[in-house]
């Protein structure tokens, strides 16, 4: 699975910057069409939500999800044929 | 199922300002309830009136959105007529303590089965930043333009005195911690109070120094001291060091209940 953001939804109040402990959500530098710098995302696969969800069952971490004040934070399966990244950090 | 399956998906985003921590804390509610298993048709959210109040709008379950201050007299009202269903109330400083404050005390003491959410920004949010009972002295608001000299309501304080069953107190930097003990205030029979202190960036924020979002809540985890060190520290007899507040569970207790399914 892949770690997204929705546009349509995110406020840009940075929030998810300050829980994330691996740093995956990074200050974001363009506006988007309603004015609202979206945070960029540093190789969200290292997320071990992406990899770990299906298998456990249940999210894991998921401290950003919690504290995003407008739910603009999720997990979508990838698209058919598109490359999956797994990248593990410890 | 998830939490983010109990929005209205349709009434996304939320009126909300840029970083309102009102967010965080129905996202911490609906992960409670759903831990749970509560079905839609069984659960009602009841609200008065104000920012941190809209917020049974978002979620798909019945709902009271009521008049200001009173909602725990709704709530009341759905508890005895229907105690099979789970009332949850959600609420902010000014409609649970200011107007509201007697509804409040006397919930508590006739230990009503309901919990009740109080996302406590330290203003009138809604009406743009009027001085309510847990505004911190010295505080900017439009009724205290020279800083607030008044006293503070301790809501948690209040609800151990008034006779409530269960009553914790976290910020919304404290997530986890957060939806446990709302979970456990669900699961409690009697009356249980969440006091959550939240941000609220454009009437209290900007004018007392916290304009930025991630700050305040910065603030908020540096000024919160957990209530078993903060009772050892005074045990011990050691300083405490000011302007903090003291996070966790103050009780969990047994007194007789009203409203509890038979
Ligand atoms: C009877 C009555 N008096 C006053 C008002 C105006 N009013 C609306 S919201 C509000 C304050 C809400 O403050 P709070 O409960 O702290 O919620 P917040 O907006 O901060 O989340 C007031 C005074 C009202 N709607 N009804
Ligand atoms: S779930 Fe945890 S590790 Fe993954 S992006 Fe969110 S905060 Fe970071
Ligand atoms: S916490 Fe949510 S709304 Fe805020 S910047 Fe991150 S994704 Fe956007
Ligand atoms: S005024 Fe304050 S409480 Fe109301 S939505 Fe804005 S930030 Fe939230």
């Amino acid at each position: 699975m892949k770690l997204v953001i929705d546009s349509d939804r995110c406020k840009g109040c940075n929030l998810c910057m300050l829980v994330c402990p691996y740093r995956i959500f990074k200050e974001g530098k363009d506006q988007n069409e309603r004015g609202i710098i979206i945070p960029e995302l540093d190789r969200p696969e290292r997320c071990p939500n992406c990899r770990l969800q299906r298998l456990y069952g249940r999210t894991v971490c998921g401290l950003c999800q919690m504290i995003c004040p407008d739910q603009a934070i999720r997990w979508d399966d990838e698209k058919e044929n598109e490359p999956q990244k797994v990248v593990i950090e410890f | 199922m998830s939490f983010r399956d109990w929005y209205r998906i349709d009434r996304l985003p939320t009126i909300y300002c840029v970083g309102c921590g009102n967010g965080t804390v129905i996202n911490c509610t609906l992960h409670a309830v759903d831990t749970l298993g509560w079905k839609w048709e069984e659960t009602v959210f009841v609200s008065g009136i104000g920012c941190s109040s809209r917020a049974p709008g978002y979620i798909k379950t019945d709902s009271l959105h009521t008049t200001h201050g009173r909602a725990l007299a709704f709530a009341t009202g759905i508890k005895l007529a229907r105690p099979d269903l789970h009332v949850v109330v959600f609420t902010g400083d000014g409609d649970l303590a200011a107007i509201g404050g007697n509804h409040f005390i006397h919930s508590c003491r006739r230990n009503v089965d309901m919990t009740v959410i109080c996302m406590n920004n330290w203003i009138y949010g809604m009406t743009g930043g009027q001085g309510s009972p847990t505004t911190p002295r010295g505080a900017i608001t439009t009724t205290t333009p020279y800083g607030s000299g008044e006293g503070v309501f301790d809501l948690s304080a209040l609800a151990v005195v008034a006779g409530a069953n269960h009553v914790a107190r976290w910020t919304s930097y404290h997530v986890k911690e957060l939806t446990r003990a709302i979970q456990t205030g669900l699961e409690t029979p009697g009356f249980s109070l969440i006091e959550v202190l939240t941000q609220c960036p454009t009437a209290y924020g900007r004018r007392n120094k916290l304009r930025d979002v991630a700050e305040t809540v910065e603030y908020l985890k540096d000024h919160a001291i957990l209530l078993q060190k903060y009772n050892r520290l005074v045990q011990e007899g050691k300083p405490v060091p000011e302007d903090m507040f003291t996070v966790g569970e103050f009780i969990r207790r047994n007194r007789p209940a009203m409203g509890v399914p038979p």
